[in-house]
């Protein structure tokens, strides 16, 4: 296969060709028949699966630094160009974005049955801007896919949402856009101090990852920028009000796509960005103590919302953040196993989280509620839909033996050092997973079978099958055999823990960050 | 580059010649519509001469620009370097697209008058001579030359008491202005002995300024300010903005806007740049109230109309910020978004006059609800308008905005532009709805927008606006380094000459 993909010169045309392929495909998807807009959607978003596939080979698996780096001129006078490549992080989540983009096509086959060629052209934009921000490595480049992929995500929900959409449509994008801003004055900034360093102008990542230590004092701010930016988006508890909202309005596809890739541009971003320039602040006891403080809130404010949540897309909305909480505290943990457990929590997050949607939209699209009271004992009528359910819901748990019980062993295993009382209290989330969404299983599929719209709840179509059972595929295959993955992952999070271990043991302390910063601002 | 001695009557009028050209050929239109000035037709006569002259004085321009003129010892009058060049550049901009505008519009209100083209023709004239100015003198009579041609223009629409309205308006304040103005220039001279802005300069380098200075500084901008429409002067600004014709509202906001920036900078950096200390804590002021007072006040408008009129304030504060840096970068970062400001506005002033359908009345949301499912390309337009006003990246605004904060944080200056982001956001709250009535709201009936429809002249003038926006969203390269040279000579002169 490496040889193959030699052959045809893969690593220097792949990561172009997957941002400019969607957006050609923008095109015919614009200029065709409204009712085949959504085949031409299903053709392209395929074909970029297919493409981005041989990323997995092209990869070379042991080796540290970023990789398929290319590098284009933009702006010279800003020293901004455009500058991709991807390390094993990336590659998991440009995967992730890729592999989820078809079937979120293919579930909205039905669902979206007004202005079809707008929803699949948006669909394509936010095929590039996802891609985008997993591979950019230029911070002006990157700022502009992360705020791209609001577009696209602001229409979906505004216009093809439910009830509320337009509320949920403003407050996420107002939500986002605050954060980001203060993170663009961030990076202005940080390219300037260093720039004053060093004597020269560039957002390049590599050389602001090397200078970034010129921030000198203004750190504490940057990084407050920077991951105020990330947290909105994670969203780490008290910053996650929007995510409810744009969950619950979003049609199917946009709430896979919400809850599988884009709450991870905020933990990429941490993990990517807002860390490694900044280890000092970031790791530092106090900001340490106040993100796993949020964290652990999360994962325990998720969960018990997630309790007593009627409706069952709320119901997951929650449980993404009490899982997300994971992932930080993971980020946190600073350990081999945390940090690789966190972005299995991620990937699986994502896959889990995904189905649960999707198997949602079927439900939807059958009974228009989402309600589970309206549900019950559906188990009877429709078993293979059930089954499928069943080991999503139990994926999203932890059930060893699929996904989610690697990354959340990982993590607690690996943040049990640095932090035993939070990741005893975050071991938590386990059994609250289990309580709501079992409790959610046992209340749609079990039960009193009292209803007789539920009678006619009809079993999954084949196209539904194709839309979960590659979901399902990636589930069990992660929970049995992750070391592949783990393996891809590793030169990338090794790295990562190289570049912040330095201060991990530093002098900086929480009253020395404090003392710091009331000086500056006397000064 | 060609040097030209200013001493010389050959000399100057080379010098002006853009404006020579403009002024000669509203004189030129205003013969012609003496004799015809009844239909339709002889209104869009007048219309598309005054495009030519438009036209023939950004060729003008164009030969100073692409031949390097400068002057050969000091700039007397007038000032020779690329700054004044973009500025003009952006004014013939604002010109020719309210030119193109105005074109249908006139029609479809019945405003058949054409000497409409003329007054336009001729306040450009006076933007030029004000953006151009190297003497207070100048400055001076450019701004009341442009000032007088729009007094006019706001009252354009007879029959509409709001115009009329919207004319005495800005006539009283306007006037009120330039006496500051002119009290401010006085005392500048009495200070220093000279009204020429390089001498100034150089008159006041290396001493504390003087009171009186100090005042005169103080006058002139407060002078500028009323212009620009920053908050305090900006009281006029919504009711004329809301009261005059669409496209003279849409000229207003743009080359007016332009013209009394570009003064103001070359005022700042030529006459003052010793006394930063004291004109930018009060340029500071000046954005942060605009950018706050601007966005919060646009956010409760009912009409887009005045919505906009407060969106211009706003954006006339995240302009004084870029001022506030007193550098190259700032300088360039006032053409560049003045630029970007101006293409975005001029678009959205002629959606709205489009969305206007004759008997002019207030258009608020309502007015454009479901707009996208049976005008959807016009619904695009205006959205990437909406998006640039609002500086989302991909868009011109999103590159002036950054080059704002960049040309801010090579400055170490960090509060401004973390205002300038927040107000930004709140921005978002105005600028959206736009976007969503179009695009999420259902239409009120389906044949409601059968009216809507775009002059020819006008949708090229707005469909190339929109188009260069993306464009130079995309790919700001060659611009940018545009205005980063066209700032630079303005820096580097003022303090080179000695005293007279």
């Amino acid at each position: 296969m490496t040889q193959f993909l030699q052959s045809i010169h893969y690593g220097e045309w792949i990561l172009h060709a997957l941002i400019v392929l969607p957006l050609l495909g923008v095109v015919p998807v614009l200029l065709g028949d409204p009712k085949s807009a959504r085949r031409t959607a299903l053709v392209v978003t395929t074909l970029e699966l297919v493409l981005s596939l041989g990323l997995w080979w092209a990869l070379v698996p042991g080796q540290a630094g970023l990789q398929l780096v290319a590098n284009i001129p933009w702006i010279p006078s800003w020293g901004i160009s455009y500058r991709v490549g991807i390390d094993g992080i990336s590659l998991v989540m440009v995967l992730l974005t890729t592999v989820l983009m078809p079937l979120s096509v293919l579930a909205s086959w039905h669902y979206i049955s007004t202005r079809e060629r707008g929803f699949y052209a948006l669909m394509l934009t936010m095929l590039t801007a996802l891609v985008g921000v997993f591979i950019a490595l230029d911070l002006f480049l990157f700022y502009v896919y992360f705020e791209l992929t609001l577009i696209p995500m602001y229409f979906i929900i505004g216009i093809w949402g439910g009830t509320n959409r337009v509320y949920a449509a403003i407050k996420f994008f107002v939500y986002t856009m605050t954060g980001s801003l203060l993170m663009l004055v961030a990076i202005v900034v940080l390219v300037w101090k260093v720039q004053a360093a060093t004597g020269q102008l560039s957002f390049a990542y590599e050389h602001l990852l090397r200078n970034a230590g010129a921030a000198g004092s203004a750190a504490p701010w940057l990084f407050a920028a920077f991951a105020l930016a990330f947290a909105i988006k994670v969203p780490i508890f008290p910053f996650h009000t929007w995510l409810p909202d744009a969950h619950v309005e979003a049609p199917t596809a946009g709430s896979v796509l919400l809850a599988s890739v884009m709450l991870k541009i905020g933990t990429y971003g941490f993990l990517r960005f807002a860390v490694p320039f900044f280890p000092g602040v970031a790791l530092s006891p106090a900001v340490s103590a106040l993100m796993v403080t949020l964290a652990v809130i999360g994962v325990i404010y998720g969960a018990l919302v997630a309790l007593v949540q009627p409706d069952f897309k709320k119901l997951v909305a929650y449980s993404s953040v009490s899982h997300l909480g994971l992932v930080m505290l993971g980020i946190w943990g600073g350990t081999m196993q945390s940090v690789q457990g966190a972005l299995i929590v991620m990937i699986s997050h994502g896959l889990s989280t995904g189905a649960l949607f999707l198997l949602i939209g079927m439900m939807y699209e059958r009974r228009h509620t989402r309600l589970l009271e309206a549900y019950g004992g559906i188990a009877r009528v429709v078993p293979v839909f059930s089954l499928l359910l069943t080991v999503v819901a139990f994926s999203s748990i932890g059930l060893p033996g699929l996904n989610g019980f690697v990354g959340e062993f990982l993590v607690l295993l690996g943040s049990i050092t640095a932090f035993p009382r939070a990741t005893v209290i975050a071991t938590t989330v386990v059994i609250f997973a289990a309580g709501y969404l079992l409790w959610a299983i046992q209340r749609i599929i079990y039960n009193r079978l009292d209803d007789p719209e539920n009678e006619r709840f009809g079993d999954l179509t084949a196209r539904e099958l194709a839309v979960i059972l590659p979901l399902v595929v990636g589930i069990v295959w992660i929970g049995l055999y992750p070391a592949p993955i783990l393996r891809r992952m590793e030169p990338a999070t090794r790295q990562y823990l190289e570049a912040t271990a330095v201060t991990r043991t530093g002098p900086t302390t929480a009253l020395g960050v404090l003392r710091h910063v009331v000086e500056e601002a006397r000064r | 580059m060609t040097q030209l001695d200013l001493g010389t009557p050959g000399g100057i009028m080379l010098a002006l010649l853009p404006e020579l050209l403009l002024t000669g050929w509203a004189l030129l239109v205003l013969l012609v519509v003496a004799w015809r000035h009844r239909t339709a037709e002889d209104s869009r006569l007048a219309g598309w001469l005054s495009f030519a002259g438009v036209a023939v004085s950004a060729a003008g321009l164009a030969a100073l620009w692409v031949n390097g003129a400068t002057p050969a010892g000091l700039a007397q009058m007038v000032a020779l370097d690329p700054f004044r060049y973009g500025a003009d550049a952006v004014a013939l901009i604002a010109a020719g697209g309210t030119i193109l505008l105005s074109l249908g519009y006139l029609e479809r209100e019945s405003l058949l008058a054409p000497e409409y083209y003329p007054l336009v023709l001729l306040s450009t004239a006076g933007m030029l001579f004000l953006a151009g100015a190297e003497d207070l003198i100048v400055l001076f009579l450019g701004l009341e030359v442009m000032s007088v041609g729009v007094y006019v223009l706001a009252g354009y629409d007879r029959n509409n008491p709001a115009s009329a309205e919207a004319a005495l308006k800005y006539f009283l304040i306007g006037a009120f202005a330039s006496g500051f103005l002119l009290y401010g220039i006085a005392l500048v001279y009495g200070a220093t002995g000279t009204t020429n802005l390089s001498l100034v300069g150089a008159q006041l380098a290396g001493r504390p300024l003087p009171l009186m200075a100090a005042l005169g500084l103080g006058l002139l901008l407060i002078g500028l300010g009323f212009k620009v429409a920053a908050v305090p002067f900006h009281m006029w600004a919504p009711d004329v903005y809301d009261g005059s014709p669409t496209p003279v509202t849409g000229f207003m906001a743009t080359g007016v806007k332009a013209a009394a920036f570009a003064a103001l900078v070359r005022v700042l950096l030529e006459a003052f740049p010793s006394a930063t200390s004291l004109w930018q804590p009060i340029v500071a002021g000046l954005a942060i109230a605009s950018m706050v007072v601007g966005n919060l006040a646009a956010l409760v408008q009912r009409s887009l109309k005045r919505m906009l009129a407060y969106s211009s304030i706003a954006h006339a504060g995240y302009l004084l910020t870029a001022v506030w840096a007193g550098t190259q970068a700032g300088a360039g970062a006032v053409l560049f978004y003045l630029l970007a400001y101006s293409l975005v506005t001029l678009a959205a002033f002629g959606f709205l006059s489009v969305f206007g359908r004759g008997g002019e009345r207030d258009v608020s949301l309502d007015d454009i609800a479901g707009l996208a499912r049976s005008r959807p390309w016009v619904a695009f337009g205006f959205s990437v308008c909406m998006f640039s006003l609002l500086g989302f990246p991909g868009t011109f605004g999103f590159m002036g905005k950054w080059y704002i904060i960049s040309a801010l944080a090579a400055e170490r200056q960090y509060i401004l532009p973390v205002i300038l982001v927040l107000t930004s956001v709140v921005s978002a709250g105005y600028y959206l709805p736009v976007v969503m009535a179009m695009y999420m709201r259902p239409a009120p009936d389906s044949e409601r927008y059968a009216g809507v429809r775009l002059a020819p002249a006008a949708l090229g003038a707005i469909a190339l606006a929109v188009a260069v926006v993306l464009l130079f969203g995309v790919w700001p390269g060659p611009l940018l380094d545009v205005a980063g040279q066209s700032a630079l000579t303005l820096t580097q002169t003022g303090l080179p000459f000695a005293g007279p």
